[in-house]
């Protein structure tokens, strides 16, 4: 069973097209995410139940759903809801960065938890307003505290794009399952975007590894 | 910026039809979790005993495969054990085959990490109490050990039903009847994306949604007892 390098070269534009698709949804689901993150968990914070329950409600809807089956829903159904057309890629980083929200809100409402409640209150004693105490005194512990913890999401949400290609975004493992079924080589397209996700995941893993074991 | 003339004529009686095939396929997905997570469970500490071997190669055999399976998505793991390895086997296996397989190894890498975690956290002086009491390996393991690491690995465990209950849905994307693929059926057949599709994601929160309530329940009762 010979493995034929020369095949990879002679595709390596939609190869690469692949990488940078996966690539980007990566980097656009973690700008939207956060930004979805930060007004959830603001929310989830609130002494009112009527702020508290939406955001709970969309954690809970987020993580406990399927990842494939909220593309899917995303890529079917809200188009003929809000009446609007996507492409698939649209829909797809859109699905991705609500995931990622619901997932990055609980990372961060853990990490304010943990700050020491006396920061804020000394925060509050010296005269602190409302903006600063947040911005210069609970976030930057609070982020320092999840570091580790968001950096191991990064290697989830990586391996949450693959499910793209399930509604056919050219991302790497749909490249590599459109190639190796045009050409039936099966195992060089296939083995090679494996190795090219590993690659890229490893080193993360490691590095929240490195951080958590820092931060203990 | 809703489209509210198109929510108006939505129909739900179509998923309701359907109401038996959405049932089976639910009932498809909890048993691929269920297989995936009692097979997960055995063979993950399997793997993190031998992955304390003092033979060198088989700790990296043992390190290669949880690393490999840790850091790759489950699709891509999923697809090479369709197409890639009948190549080298010869044997073609089903799609339901490679699915199980796909998720059963992904899931005992994630296990063999927590059980490793678990027999770590037992003390030395445990080993060296049965060691000096005359204990045989096996009864080491599965009276002092193992009882010990496993109450530490249930919160984790807990944490993981749910993961793997939501691959399971992974496994549609190589046409596993599960409850995404059957209702992605229906909703094509019926042309009601919006109505069946809806019906899946309610149905897969409802059955989530209790599977996270009762691996709570379960940590609560049996997990390790803090403060106490």
């Amino acid at each position: 069973m010979g493995f034929d390098w020369s095949i990879l070269w002679q595709y390596r534009e939609p190869l690469i097209s692949g990488a940078i698709t996966t690539f980007s949804v990566v980097l656009v689901s973690l700008f939207f995410g956060a930004l979805i993150a930060s007004v959830v968990c603001a929310g989830s914070l609130q002494k009112s139940k009527y702020l508290r329950a939406p955001a709970r409600l969309y954690v809970q809807i987020f993580r406990v759903i399927p990842e494939v089956a909220l593309i899917f829903w995303v890529y079917l159904c809200l188009p003929l809801v809000l009446d609007v057309r996507m492409s698939a890629f649209q829909s797809g980083a859109l699905a991705i960065s609500l995931i990622s929200g619901a997932y990055l809100s609980e990372i961060l409402r853990a990490g304010i938890i943990a700050v020491p409640k006396g920061q804020g209150e000394a925060a509050f004693a010296l005269g602190l307003s409302a903006l600063p105490r947040w911005y210069k005194v609970i976030l930057p512990q609070a982020l320092r505290i999840v570091l580790p913890t968001i950096v191991s999401f990064l290697t989830e949400l990586v391996k949450m794009t693959s499910l793209l290609a399930a509604i056919s975004v050219g991302e790497m493992a749909y490249q590599a399952n459109v190639l190796g079924s045009q050409t039936f080589k099966y195992n060089e397209f296939f083995t090679s975007v494996a190795i090219a996700y590993f690659v890229v995941i490893f080193p993360i893993t490691v590095l929240s590894r490195r951080l958590e074991k820092k931060g203990s | 910026m809703i489209n509210f003339d198109y929510l108006a004529t939505l129909d739900f009686s179509v998923p309701w039809q359907y109401r038996w095939q959405l049932l089976q396929a639910t009932v498809t997905s909890l048993w691929l979790a269920f297989i995936a997570t009692v097979v997960g469970a055995v063979l993950g500490t399997a793997v993190a005993i031998v992955g304390r071997m003092k033979f060198a190669p088989v700790r990296w055999l043992v390190l290669g495969y949880v690393e490999f399976f840790r850091n790759t998505p489950l699709l891509v793991q999923l697809t090479w054990i369709h197409f890639v390895v009948p190549l080298f086997t010869g044997i073609n296996t089903s799609p339901f085959m490679s699915g199980t397989i796909a998720l059963t190894l992904n899931v005992t890498a994630y296990f063999s990490e927590t059980a490793r975690a678990g027999i770590n956290s037992v003390g030395k002086g445990q080993w060296e109490a049965a060691r000096a009491l005359g204990l045989h390996w096996v009864p080491i393991w599965s009276k002092v050990v193992l009882p010990q690491a496993f109450r530490v690995m249930i919160p984790p465990i807990a944490n993981m039903v749910i993961s793997i209950f939501k691959a399971t849905a992974i496994l549609s994307i190589l046409a596993v009847d599960d409850l995404l693929r059957v209702s992605s059926r229906i909703a094509n057949l019926s042309f009601k994306p919006v109505e069946v599709m809806t019906a899946m994601a309610i149905i897969y929160f409802v059955v989530g949604s209790l599977i996270t309530f009762g691996t709570g329940k379960v940590e609560a009762r049996y997990g390790p007892r803090e403060g106490k």
